[in-house]
């Protein structure tokens, strides 16, 4: 026997053997479609929901968080945002206005999570189309959660909405219009903000639905604003001129981020930062 | 032994080499982003070039939709080494597989998108392999060739996996982007 594992062709399989009984779950990949994970690493969007509502906001405090998006293949960025962040003092928690990973896989959405759960806050994403490509719908759910979830912080109820019509192809579910007026008609928090992936405005919105749900963001007398990424870039306005506010992300590699301070029934505050 | 030696195991004799159409192996595996289990069989295009050709398999609850994946493995071998009696080692195979998977969720229906809107294809991958083979000889076929029963692991990885960590080298490192197959061959 200490003959056998003295011979050089054999000791060469032994990395091999190493590499398997340490960690033959994640690399044993039956596709990159393959989302199975561990535990910890699944049903983030619960998790960090639980760590959020574990300091509840009193009612009537300020609300302060961090708006970005877009993250796909910029883990390197990631890293620097997550430094950054962690430097602003008062913040509450962070939101990632989609487009967590680039190809739908899991393992990318796996690859995010391994930098922003070094944030002192937690965070919570809206799903984006590039999360939606080949299987990445059930990626998305299983390693984040629903496409459509809201909860109530403080004052404010947060509406995430998956608004990506074009990989439905247009077929009128998404954002599912239902859902949507039910969550905008509760009138039990003070504001509501509704975070989703593609603005209305775009080319990537169903057209069908797009009248819909502007005009239902209109008639909620207590939208605060509505949060979009997708553009890779920071911008505020009011595109249908009907009062309306459209605050876009950043993307993770544009190396900026928004934070929002939320207090009185409309008031807010935006501050842009550089890292 | 009886009158038919075992010949030196992996050598096929040159003087009774089937063409490379037949196949000269099957193959049966796991993992590699090839399908929870993949079999098919392999040809032997010359003496250490190898070409397998698998159906992969994996379940809905894994992976979101059931998937069938084709794929094929162009595999090099430059050493056999003996161990000891029937026992010998590959210690390096390196090689690339292309593959296409069948059964996702957003199958890109026709003018879904825009021309060029995704740069990369949901179905279609190709990716590096390298790894080792260990084979005991068993008694030759019938017709007189060498046969092995060989199990094998290769690490590989995948065009997107090497996109992300090329243009990531901060955060990601090699072994994030690693996939592992584990399989074995018979010789036929």
């Amino acid at each position: 026997m200490r003959s056998f594992f003295q011979n050089l062709p054999v000791r060469a399989l032994l990395p091999a053997a190493a590499a398997f009984l340490f960690s033959s779950c994640d690399l044993l990949e039956f596709s990159p479609n393959d989302h199975r994970a561990p535990e910890s690493e699944r049903d983030l969007t619960e998790k960090n929901l639980t760590r959020l509502l574990q300091n509840p906001l009193p009612a009537g405090d300020t609300l302060r968080f961090v708006f970005t998006g877009d993250s796909q293949r910029f883990y390197d960025d990631a890293e620097d945002l997550v430094k950054s962040v962690n430097q602003q003092p008062g913040i509450q928690f962070m939101l990632v206005s989609g487009d967590i990973s680039d190809f739908g896989f899991a393992r990318e959405m796996r690859w995010v999570n391994d930098d922003l759960r070094k944030l002192k806050v937690p965070y919570l994403t809206v799903v984006g189309n590039h999360d939606l490509v080949g299987n990445g719908r059930k990626a998305y759910e299983a390693i984040f959660g629903p496409r459509n979830y809201s909860f109530v912080y403080g004052d404010t109820k947060f509406i995430f909405t998956d608004t990506n019509g074009r990989e439905y192809n247009f077929d009128r579910t998404a954002p599912d219009m239902t859902w949507v007026n039910k969550e905008l008609a509760d009138r039990t928090a003070r504001r509501h903000v509704i975070i989703s992936h593609v603005p209305p405005q775009d080319e990537d919105f169903d057209p069908a639905l797009r009248d819909e749900y502007a005009g239902a963001l209109r008639e909620d007398t207590r939208l605060l604003f509505e949060l979009n990424g997708h553009r890779h870039a920071f911008g505020i306005s009011q595109p249908f001129e009907d009062g309306v506010t459209y605050i876009n992300s950043s993307s993770f590699e544009s190396r900026q981020y928004v934070i929002l301070t939320v207090w009185g029934d409309k008031e807010f505050r935006l501050k842009q930062v550089t890292f | 032994m009886g009158v038919v030696s075992p010949a030196p195991v992996s050598r096929v004799d040159p003087g009774n080499r089937r063409p490379w159409y037949r196949p000269s192996h099957v193959v049966l595996q796991t993992g590699g982003g090839l399908g929870m289990v993949a079999g098919g069989a392999g040809f032997t295009l010359k003496d250490r070039l190898e070409l397998d050709v698998l159906v992969g398999y994996v379940p809905e609850k894994h992976a979101g939709s059931a998937l069938s994946l084709a794929s094929a493995k162009l595999l090099y071998s430059p050493w056999t080494l003996p161990i000891k009696d029937k026992w010998s080692v590959k210690p390096l195979t390196v090689g690339g597989y292309i593959s296409y998977t069948h059964g996702t969720i957003n199958d890109e229906k026709p003018n879904q998108y825009p021309k060029g809107y995704y740069w990369f294809s949901t179905d279609t991958r190709i990716g590096p392999v390298l790894g080792s083979r260990l084979s005991y000889a068993l008694p030759p076929t019938a017709s007189g060739y060498a046969r092995n029963l060989s199990a094998y692991y290769e690490l590989g990885t995948n065009d997107l996996y090497i996109v992300s960590y090329a243009q990531n080298r901060k955060s990601l490192s090699p072994a994030d982007i690693l996939v592992l197959s584990l399989g074995l061959k018979l010789d036929i």
